[in-house]
């Protein structure tokens, strides 16, 4: 029966990987639409929300049932215990990515304002801490995410750098207002998104150690 | 765990069944008015100690035990120690129920009796209070007079639970006291030791990982007569330091 249970557990990491996998795929895709202007790469990403609200719910269930099922203790519960926050923050990372390519028709009538302020930049630097956040799920190795506070701090101020830009934009001519309304989301999706990695690298390091960590 | 409520304190325990050396080298100290459990596979020896608390293993051909055993401050197997008065101190309860054929009321009576109580009044109350402290009176208290033997095996343990506490024990032993009950038996028998707890010391040798995890405060986890890990239960469920405890109550072994 345990023996059962060790499979299963490996089955569940791997379709809660191509769950995190596809919440990734959304968002990069958002912000590369965003960047580029291109409605209908966003409209794309749009139609996948059905996809990982559908894996939501599959293997939040799967969870519930094999802690019904099983009882599972130390590790094996640990790893149940972080899988329901990596779908949990997945879903999540989809449904921002989903609400990135939403803004993208209302922009694409006119050119991005200053390059998008730092925004490219900030994308990079959050898609990379989900992508480490994931391998650390993947491979169970912590170094991943080892200077994840201090990335998640550089994300942070970078939310707070381009609202003030965008303001100062707001403030030059009203018609920059609805461009950069859109700029202040979507950093403030990125920066929820980088938070979202932190959840789960804090999530895999109770998983790997027993022990409770918080990146802030 | 090193506090001024620990009741036992186990140091440097061996023991051998002629040339088996069933324990070795245990070292430990139980709470009082604190749950224990002890887990552990098939023969590693949980049995064989918690019967070294009340020398049980005294009566074993062959049995020989070096290393201490101290109940309060008294060291339980020194020479003159009386095993019959420790007996009394620490009581136990075993896998299978085992109630004497007598009647309800007798069972509980007897074990007063032998410690010189015959007064009726006196034994009355001393059934009634074991047999609420046992959750059994109410479904009792009108066939007091029946045999013990018409009970369902459920109530048959609690009933030699309420034996064990009529002697006004300070610590309870119990090995595998659920494993021959149904899932609602056993459910009260576990409710009944978070009650006991409250008054007694209770240490308790269990096969099933879930009971320990529910009933206990501290767990032991023994692997071939050693005590491979011992520590709060939620840190020994949730988070155990030794890999063969990991893997035991992972099920990867045993």
């Amino acid at each position: 029966m345990a023996e059962k249970l060790h499979v299963q557990l490996e089955e569940l990491q791997e379709e809660i990987l191509s769950m995190a996998d596809l919440a990734r795929e959304m968002l990069s895709g958002s912000v590369e639409a965003m960047i580029a202007q291109d409605a209908e790469a966003a409209e794309e990403i749009i139609v996948r929300l059905g996809e990982i609200r559908e894996m939501n719910d599959r293997l939040e269930e799967r969870c519930y049932q094999m802690i019904a099922l099983y009882q599972p203790m130390a590790t094996d519960m640990r790893k149940i215990a972080c899988g329901l926050k990596v779908i949990a923050s997945s879903d999540r990372i989809g449904r921002y990515g989903k609400d990135i390519a939403k803004m993208v028709e209302d922009i694409s009538d006119k050119p991005h304002l200053a390059h998008m302020l730092s925004i490219p930049h900030m994308a990079g630097l959050v898609l990379e801490m989900v992508d480490d956040a994931v391998n650390a799920y993947r491979t169970g190795d912590l170094s991943y995410i080892e200077d994840f506070s201090r990335r998640d701090d550089a994300v942070d101020a970078l939310r707070y750098s381009i609202f003030r830009e965008a303001i100062t934009y707001m403030m030059e001519d009203p018609k920059n207002i609805s461009r950069c309304t859109d700029y202040i989301m979507m950093s403030r999706y990125l920066e929820r998104c980088g938070d979202h990695a932190g959840k789960i690298a804090e999530n895999v390091h109770y998983m790997v150690t027993g022990e409770h960590i918080e990146i802030q | 765990m090193s506090d001024n409520t620990s009741l036992l304190t186990i140091s440097g325990l061996n023991l051998w069944y002629g040339e088996t050396h069933a324990l070795k080298n245990i070292s430990m100290e139980i709470q009082d008015k604190k749950v224990t459990a002890l887990i552990g596979p098939s023969g590693c020896g949980k049995s064989t100690l918690i019967r070294c608390f009340n020398r049980m293993n005294d009566l074993v051909n062959g049995c020989r035990i070096d290393g201490t055993v101290r109940f309060h401050e008294t060291e339980i197997y020194a020479d003159g120690a009386d095993p019959a008065e420790l007996r009394r101190k620490i009581g136990m309860v075993f896998q299978k129920p085992n109630p004497f054929p007598k009647s309800i009321y007798e069972n509980i009576a007897y074990g007063p009796r032998i410690h010189g109580i015959n007064d009726r009044a006196k034994l009355d109350g001393i059934v009634e209070t074991s047999l609420k402290k046992a959750a059994l009176w109410d479904e009792v208290k009108d066939r007091l007079h029946h045999s013990a033997m018409g009970l369902s095996g459920g109530q048959q343990q609690r009933l030699c639970i309420a034996r064990t506490i009529a002697v006004e024990p300070e610590v309870i032993l119990m090995d595998e006291p659920c494993s021959a009950l149904d899932p609602i038996a056993t459910a009260k028998i576990e409710s009944l030791i978070e009650e006991l707890k409250k008054q007694y010391c209770v240490i308790i040798v269990t096969h099933n990982m879930q009971q320990a995890a529910r009933v206990s405060d501290y767990t032991g986890f023994m692997y071939m007569g050693d005590l491979a890990e011992f520590g709060e239960t939620v840190q020994i469920f949730e988070n155990p330091k030794n890999e063969l405890t990991e893997n035991y109550i992972t099920g990867r072994f045993g």
